[in-house]
């Protein structure tokens, strides 16, 4: 899209430049899959009928107006909804071909597996240490060593380390907005998830600090399936392997980014995309 | 644009809306203004009214001299012995030469010169005075006899004009009664007396000591009868060749003997057949000499003054082999400088010394400390007196003027250490924490610790909190986070309706039912707390093992619903069990057994019973906060906790508890502040004992309840009515304390805590 080069954030466009693989989701290994997916809260229907198949290690945005039910979608990946009480589900999710809403499941550990960051950042009333050791300490780890490791790594890899490393006792709360939502992402790598789900992460933040989380989620994508859902659509279309535009509950279009963004097959799709509504 | 619209002539009508708006603005701000300054103001008012009532305690007290006049009636002698009357009106002198003086104490002017029947053959050779506020005195004479007088004034108010007239009484009889049968002159005498007996004690010039009782005989219709008399007895003591003076308590029990070489001997006289000895104490250091001795008022301790200016206080205390003179505290004048004289107060346990410098000091014995001294002149006093409201200081100085001087000293009981520290009380083994702030008799001091109450207070408020704050604080935590919102919604509306209470109710059901019904079912009221949790527990886990078709028809967040019959089940089981219990463990009665085993005394009003029923009124208090705290912890970090794989349990203790903390906490004060200042249901559940005992099946007396019970009966700006003030000072620093506390620690935990 050529929305791409009007940025006026002076953000270096250069750094976030994908190499231009040609990706085929028939070749990709697939993470999470949904299959007739109908969700409801109380009498509302949220979903309807979604069927979406993940690839692993790769960035997915999902797209669309407020209400389309992205963020429902998203939530049910680690079973977020569950905590709604009128929340319904038919249909089912597969992680790795492993049904997530079977009853053997237990929740904590999925939720373990598949991370989350919200939209607006909640680091723990604690210790920026703490914050980012909090999952592993769940867990019952209590080894000095290995929690400093996995603290230096995470934070390493939420590209934080250098700027937190001299105050690493200090309260989390003390950061600025973007470093705070760095450190949640360095929280939730620090218990090695297999997917973190992005519900729009970089919102709430400035044109800097979301320069540096789309930086990362770059960097990420390497390690971990990443699915991200946004409002705006030049951060999808920078930072995603693939698209899906979501309409009224509905999955309308799921594709690599660069063609839903340069020639979507649905004419919903191009609307959104063109600006006619959303 | 803006510019125009501004300065537009037509904004009129705006113009006027601004105006109303600026009027309902400043009207709020100056109401909110008003009420805020209001409570402050209100609340300093209070303040300041407390410390207004508090403050003359420790105002220092002062003397000044009022008048000056020479010896009224110079030639009847010189003084014995003089007191002052109640009104500070009349006072009298008794001389050398029996003559009792009546004058005017403020201007030395002679009202009555009266000759006592001594005969005209004898002279007076001893002096003592008997109890002062029965107003006897006793002359020893040179033939072995003794007379005993009584001096009294009667008021009367001819023309409404208040009119003392003084009378001289001879109570055993106008004739001098006969002490030593040999006929010795009496060298020392001392009188003890009251409604049934009386008791001269007399030393003879031959050394022997001799004691006469007279004991009131029952058919005898009138004192102008002359009183049987008993039998001599004569009582042999080591050493009292030095005898320097005699002193017999008012219950004529026990006699004391100062000897020259600075001991005292104590002599049992309570049985007058056989006087026994009991021990011989020295009292003073070598070199130094006993210059005054003589009773605190109520006749148990003895004023010691010596040549040095101190004066020591001693009382019997009871010991193995029985009661033992023992010194207990000291006073001191300007040092190097004899006692000359010592008299004491007759309705507190002040007294006055004089020194040879012709200073005077006034003195409180338990406060322990000596409140002024003044110099009255450059040379000794011969003799000084206090009147009875101990308001007037007559001295009788040796050039023969009389000075009257004026005291203000009205709280000299009150001291840091009567109201912090432990006291040695006359008769109490040893110093203690004591409250007893009213007796029967002037002869028995209030007892002013502040100790036992605050100790009450804390003890009630910590046992309320045992009872309170877990309960409250777990129940907060299972209604916000895990109860289904429409339990919810009954739930915390109901334990809220609970602060609504009366407290005189809960005290009245817990004084009236809670009391006795934990007293005869102790074992029971046991069991519920050791199988309470169990059974709870086990039942969780009876539950949670069940099939799952039987455990999803209840729906997710009213398991704690099928609770509540457990729970009474456990109640009505454990209160059955419980004679049963009692016969099998502990022999058919706990409260016994505990006595016996334990040793544990069993009070049926105690702290279980307060902690239950106050724990009931700071429940709802602590729940509600508690609770609105735990719920406003931002759902986005349950959401984050969660979403990294924490459990709802882990994610409530790790991170909910964490960031409601400083709600949890002030909760907690709150509850605090509410069970020290309770009233109503300490007065009514607990005995009202103010004993320093932590034992869960005592009571107490807490500062608040104490204020309740006594300030009724208090007399109005007493030293009683104004120790209940400083205890209601105190309660309101407590408290003050206490919240000023917990908003520090709040502030510093939310600080810390709070998320953005």
């Amino acid at each position: 899209m050529a929305s791409d080069t009007g940025l006026t954030h002076g953000i270096n466009l250069d750094a976030l430049e994908r190499k231009s693989t040609v990706l085929n989701i028939e070749s990709e290994t697939i993470c999470l899959e949904t299959n007739a997916l109908d969700l409801f809260y109380g009498e509302k229907q949220a979903l309807k009928g979604v069927n979406i198949k993940l690839p692993e290690k790769r960035v997915s945005a999902f797209i669309g107006p407020s209400g389309c039910g992205k963020s429902t979608l998203l939530r049910c990946f680690n079973r977020m909804n569950d905590l709604v009480d009128t929340c319904r589900i038919a249909g089912s999710i597969t992680l790795n071909g492993e049904d997530i809403y079977a009853k053997s499941v237990d929740v904590a550990e999925l939720r373990r597996r598949v991370g989350m960051v919200f939209q607006k950042p909640n680091p723990f009333p604690k210790s920026i240490y703490e914050n980012v050791a909090y999952g592993l300490r769940l867990q019952g780890v209590k080894n000095r060593r290995v929690l400093d490791e996995a603290v230096e790594r995470s934070l390493n890899g939420a590209a934080l380390w250098d700027e937190v490393k001299d105050r690493l006792h200090d309260s989390a709360l003390g950061l600025s907005g973007g470093q705070q939502q760095r450190l949640v992402i360095a929280r939730a790598i620090a218990i090695e998830p297999k997917v973190l789900l992005l519900d729009e992460p970089a919102s709430a933040l400035d044109p800097i600090s979301t320069l540096k989380i789309e930086e990362l989620i770059h960097e990420l994508k390497d390690n971990y399936t990443i699915i991200i859902v946004t409002h705006n659509m030049q951060q999808a279309a920078r930072v995603s392997d693939y698209t899906a535009f979501m309409y009224m509950g509905e999955l309308i279009e799921f594709g690599d980014t660069d063609t839903i963004f340069t020639n979507p097959s649905e004419k919903q799709t191009e609307d959104y995309i063109t600006g006619r509504y959303g | 644009m803006t510019n125009s619209s501004d300065s537009a002539p037509n904004s009129l009508s705006r113009k006027g809306q601004y105006n109303a708006r600026n009027i309902k603005d400043w009207l709020t701000g100056f109401g909110m203004g008003v009420g805020g300054i209001g409570v402050i103001v209100a609340i300093v008012l209070i303040f300041f009214y407390l410390l207004y009532v508090v403050f003359p305690l420790f105002i220092p007290a002062g003397m000044h001299k009022l008048a000056d006049y020479p010896l009224p009636a110079r030639n009847a002698g010189q003084t014995l012995h003089f007191t002052v009357e109640e009104q500070n009106e009349v006072a009298v002198r008794f001389t050398d030469k029996a003559h009792a003086v009546f004058f005017k104490a403020r201007t030395g002017e002679v009202i009555q010169d009266i000759s006592l029947p001594v005969p005209a053959k004898n002279s007076t050779t001893s002096f003592a005075h008997g109890q002062l506020s029965k107003g006897q005195v006793v002359y020893g004479l040179d033939n072995g006899k003794a007379l005993v007088v009584r001096y009294t004034y009667k008021i009367t108010y001819p023309d409404d004009k208040q009119l003392i007239t003084p009378q001289i009484e001879f109570p055993l009889g106008n004739k001098p009664i006969t002490v030593d049968r040999r006929g010795e002159p009496l060298l020392q005498v001392s009188l003890g007396s009251d409604d049934e007996k009386n008791t001269i004690v007399a030393l003879t010039q031959d050394k022997r000591l001799l004691m006469v009782r007279l004991q009131k005989a029952e058919s005898m219709l009138s004192d102008e009868d002359e009183e049987p008399r008993y039998e001599q007895s004569i009582v042999k003591l080591p050493a009292v060749e030095k005898a320097a003076s005699l002193l017999v308590d008012n219950e004529q029990h026990i006699l004391y003997v100062a000897e020259q070489s600075g001991h005292v001997t104590v002599i049992d006289i309570s049985e007058t057949d056989e006087p026994k000895f009991i021990e011989r104490v020295r009292v003073v250091t070598e070199n130094i000499t006993i210059s005054r001795m003589r009773f605190l008022t109520g006749g148990i301790s003895l004023l010691i003054g010596d040549s040095t200016g101190v004066t020591t206080q001693w009382f019997p205390v009871r010991e193995a082999e029985g009661f033992r003179l023992k010194r207990i505290r000291s006073f001191a004048m300007t040092k190097g400088s004899a006692v000359t004289d010592l008299v004491t107060e007759q309705r507190r346990k002040g007294f006055v010394t004089a020194n040879a410098l012709g200073e005077v000091a006034v003195h409180h014995s338990t406060a322990d400390r000596t409140i002024m001294q003044k110099k009255l002149a450059d040379e000794p006093p011969a003799h000084i007196t206090i009147s009875p409201r101990a308001d007037t200081l007559l001295a009788e100085m040796k050039n023969t003027d009389f000075q009257f001087w004026h005291i203000e000293n009205e709280h000299p009981e009150i001291s840091w250490r009567v109201l912090w520290q432990q006291v040695w009380y006359e008769s109490y083994e040893q110093p203690g924490y004591t409250w007893q702030s009213s007796s029967a008799s002037n002869d028995f001091e209030p007892k002013y610790s502040l100790v036992p109450l605050a100790f009450g207070t804390l003890k009630a408020a910590f046992y309320a909190m045992l009872f309170a704050v877990p309960l409250a604080i777990m129940g907060a935590i299972y209604t916000a986070y895990f109860m289904t919102p429409v339990m919810r919604a009954y739930v915390k509306p109901s334990i809220e309706i609970m602060e609504a209470l009366p407290t005189v109710i809960l005290g009245f059901l817990a004084g009236l039912w809670l009391a006795p019904g934990i007293e005869q079912n102790l074992p029971g009221v046991f069991s519920v707390l050791v199988l309470l949790p169990f059974g709870v527990i086990l039942f969780a886990w009876g539950w949670h093992n069940l099939p799952a078709n039987i455990r999803n028809r209840v729906p997710e967040g009213w398991q704690a619903a099928i609770l509540v019959p457990v729970v009474f089940l456990i109640g009505w089981f454990s209160i059955g069990i419980s004679p049963l219990l009692e016969t099998v463990l502990f022999s058919g009665d706990m409260r016994q057994w505990m006595d016996k085993e334990l040793g544990m005394g069993y009070d049926q009003r105690n702290s279980l019973v307060v902690g239950i029923a106050m724990g009931v009124a700071v429940i709802p208090t602590i729940f509600s906060i508690t609770e609105d705290a735990i719920f406003s912890v931002p759902k986005h970090l349950t959401f984050g906790s969660l979403a990294l794989g924490a459990t709802p349990w882990q994610t409530m203790m790790r991170v909910v508890l964490l960031t409601a903390s400083p709600g949890i906490f002030s909760a907690v004060m709150i509850g605090l502040g509410r069970a020290v200042g309770e009233t109503m249901i300490v007065l009514m559940a607990t005995g009202n004992t103010p004993v320093m005992d932590f034992s869960i099946f005592q009571g107490m007396r807490t500062l608040s309840a104490n204020i309740a019970v006594e300030m009724p009966e208090s007399e109005v700006n007493s030293t009683h009515y104004r120790v209940l003030f400083l205890a209601a000072l105190v309660l309101f620093i407590f408290t003050f304390m206490f919240n000023t506390m917990a908003e520090i620690v709040r502030h510093r935990l939310r600080r810390k805590y709070s998320s953005l």
